[in-house]
């Protein structure tokens, strides 16, 4: 595999550089081994973003950009993929979303965007988003996590409706739940039940790969 | 001033796109043309902006970006857009004063300037969570500070044991609930006309707003209301509803705002502009009189960290010189009450606020995610403060940050949680209690000795 264009791949994504982006990875494609092509060009450079954002290097902004960029190159690459039967291999399915009657998108924006720079499979319910949905959708998705953002005190009590609905349905014990937003703090999440919070963005990623790692080694 | 009625045409016949295309494909490349064109750079030398001419080029910016952002309106997935003409038109003739309260506590706020003599504007209380037996006693205990113009009073989250919930009954219930508390602990303090300012906090939808401000319950047109937008420059009908029905009471409409260092604003230079365009939202689309921002960082959730600190002095100066609307800034702390840190926090966060030409409310502890974590002790420091630093430079400012924020800025990652009211303040009393006391003593101590700053004594 050509090194130089694992390295083009690798900056165009940290510079969220779309058209450039595309542009090596049409040059490889036919040649090169579609998988390696994420794993050794354009995953590095995600890693990388995210690892900038969490020591507060670059912002928002930048790391939506490579993200941007990490979604076209695997819409070229992903045909091929598909083709070839392989598959990345991915920390976790993640459905999240903002609680009913909180439009608020923005902690969840950053969080989400964290994420898929750590390769998390995530699955954004938008805002505003029932107790059912959040269930159905993790069912759908088999999803190994629930996150739920709640910006607002008086939406903060739809966390607890998504949990209750989970025990109603007899299925509490099949997925992690997390909580996070503006007035979301420990003492909250440990009084509805929930798995874990987090202040930020950047914890809520080490939580999130910690719970995680914890029930499929079976802890939990 | 373009109409609020052509307003809400614009919120329905504005050109049309997806909020995810809005913040990436209009919002952020704006922001970035306007930091480049304005040459607007934060060099991390200073704490506090003495620049007027980037302060100045500041709101130039936020003229210029806003003129190309608008506002987003999220129901009719619409942009609310107004010409650079019609922005600075409106920056003329919004108001320059807001008048609260009545009788011998009928106060002003006005604008005023960077470096200037006049004593801040001194607003106290917290609209942050309360549990509801301590909801009365605290509107007393913020109202009993004398030296506070106007107050701001808690949510009510809870009805006897059942929590309240966004758009269901309960809500309307508590924010009937906070107002009735507020008016009354108002009373029980003494005084009755003072102004309330955050209306209504318990409230997260218009309905519950409106409904809650109905006189009988004892809401007044001189109170105040916020009306706030979400992350960044987004709207809704239900605001703009608030804004329909408090504009023809003829009641004060606070424009509110808490954008995020790390957000889509970016980094500081972002933010000090996403700031200033906040009150050019605020005079056009929300019709505010009066005018309150709250920047937090997105990774410490507080606003004591000093890219906040610099990016919040260095907007307030723009809006300060070039608009001189009523304004003042409420800043979070990381540490919890009654804790050293949070006084270290809080004194970087007024002073540079004093200076920089802001009204000053109390800097809430612990990110304001506690549950009666705000004390009355913290409010009666920001008016200390305000006393003892009217006519503080920025220079004189900037020199006192850089020996305050060191004590505490490795700290602002795991700060320490401090202590929930009715821990540390005797709410029978109106007084902390003997260990608050005796930290609290030796806090004013160690202002006076480390920085010169002699507190008037604290109310007994």
């Amino acid at each position: 595999m050509d090194k130089e264009a694992l390295k083009k791949m690798f900056d165009a994504v940290i510079e969220g550089d779309t058209d450039a982006l595309v542009t090596v990875i049409n040059n490889v494609i036919n040649d090169a081994d579609p998988l390696q092509l994420i794993q050794e060009g354009m995953m590095p450079g995600l890693r990388k973003i995210g690892d900038m954002f969490s020591t507060g290097e670059i912002f928002l902004p930048e790391m939506l950009m490579a993200a941007e960029a990490f979604q076209e190159g695997m819409k070229v690459i992903e045909p091929k993929l598909l083709a070839s039967g392989q598959k990345m291999e991915s920390p976790g399915t993640v459905v999240f979303g903002t609680v009913m009657t909180d439009i608020h998108e923005i902690g969840k924006n950053i969080v989400i965007t964290l994420m898929k720079t750590h390769g998390f499979n995530v699955i954004d319910l938008g805002a505003n988003v029932s107790p059912t949905a959040f269930v159905d959708e993790a069912e759908k998705a088999n999803a190994d996590v629930i996150a739920m953002s709640s910006l607002m005190t008086t939406t903060m009590t739809y966390q607890k409706d998504v949990i209750d609905y989970l025990r109603e349905k007899g299925l509490r014990d099949k997925y992690i739940v997390l909580v996070g937003g503006g007035p979301v703090d420990a003492e909250w999440a440990e009084q509805i039940g929930a798995d874990g919070q987090s202040d930020s963005a950047v914890g809520a990623i080490e939580i999130t790969k910690k719970l995680i790692s914890s029930k499929k080694g079976g802890s939990r | 001033m373009v109409n609020f009625i052509d307003v809400t045409d614009r919120a329905a016949t504005g050109p049309m796109m997806l909020q995810k295309d809005y913040d990436t494909k209009v919002f952020i490349p704006a922001l970035r043309r306007a930091i480049k064109k304005y040459d607007i750079k934060y060099d991390r030398k200073e704490m506090v902006n003495t620049d007027d001419g980037l302060a100045d080029r500041i709101f130039e910016a936020a003229v210029d970006f806003y003129s190309e952002v608008g506002t987003y309106i999220t129901d009719t997935e619409r942009v609310i857009q107004f010409t650079k003409p019609e922005i600075l038109e409106a920056v003329d003739d919004a108001p320059k004063e807001a008048y609260f309260g009545e009788g011998p506590d009928r106060c002003v706020m006005k604008g005023r300037l960077p470096d200037s003599d006049e004593l801040p504007y001194c607003h106290v209380g917290s609209g942050t969570n309360t549990t509801e037996e301590n909801a009365l006693r605290l509107v007393e205990s913020y109202a009993r500070i004398s030296k506070a113009k106007t107050i701001s009073i808690p949510i009510i989250n809870t009805l006897g044991h059942i929590r309240t919930a966004a758009g269901a009954p309960t809500e309307v219930f508590a924010s009937i609930r906070a107002m009735q508390y507020g008016r009354e602990g108002s009373r029980r303090a003494g005084r009755p006309g003072i102004g309330i300012i955050d209306h209504v906090s318990s409230a997260s939808t218009g309905v519950s707003t409106i409904a809650s401000s109905a006189p009988q319950f004892g809401a007044r047109p001189s109170d105040g209301w916020l009306v706030s937008p979400f992350a960044e420059l987004k709207t809704d009908y239900s605001s703009l509803n608030q804004t329909a029905y408090l504009t023809a009471w003829g009641a004060n409409i606070g424009q509110e705002a808490g954008p995020i260092l790390g957000g889509y604003a970016g980094g500081a230079e972002g933010l000090s502009i996403v700031n200033t365009a906040y009150s050019l939202h605020g005079i056009l689309v929300i019709r505010a009189t009066y005018h309150l921002i709250y920047p937090i960082h997105m990774n410490f959730v507080c606003s004591s960290q000093p890219d906040v600190l610099w990016a919040t002095s260095a907007s307030t100066q723009a809006i300060a010189r070039n608009m001189r609307v009523p304004y003042y800034t409420l800043l979070y702390a990381a540490a919890g009450a009654a804790t050293e840190m949070y006084f270290d926090e809080a004194l970087a966060c007024l002073l540079m606020l004093i200076a920089s030409g802001s009204g000053i409310e109390d800097v809430h502890p612990g990110k304001a995610k506690i549950t009666d974590g705000c004390t009355p002790v913290d409010m009666e420091f920001t008016c200390q403060v305000g006393h003892a630093c009217k006519g503080l430079t920025r220079k004189e400012a900037d020199t006192l940050l850089k020996k305050t924020v060191p004590k505490y800025v490795d700290k602002l990652a795991d700060p320490p949680l401090g202590e929930k009211v009715e821990t540390c303040y005797d709410l029978d009393y109106f007084k902390p209690k003997p260990h608050f006391e005796k930290l609290y003593t030796q806090v004013v101590k160690r202002i006076k000795d480390d920085y010169g700053i002699n507190l008037y004594p604290y109310m007994k």
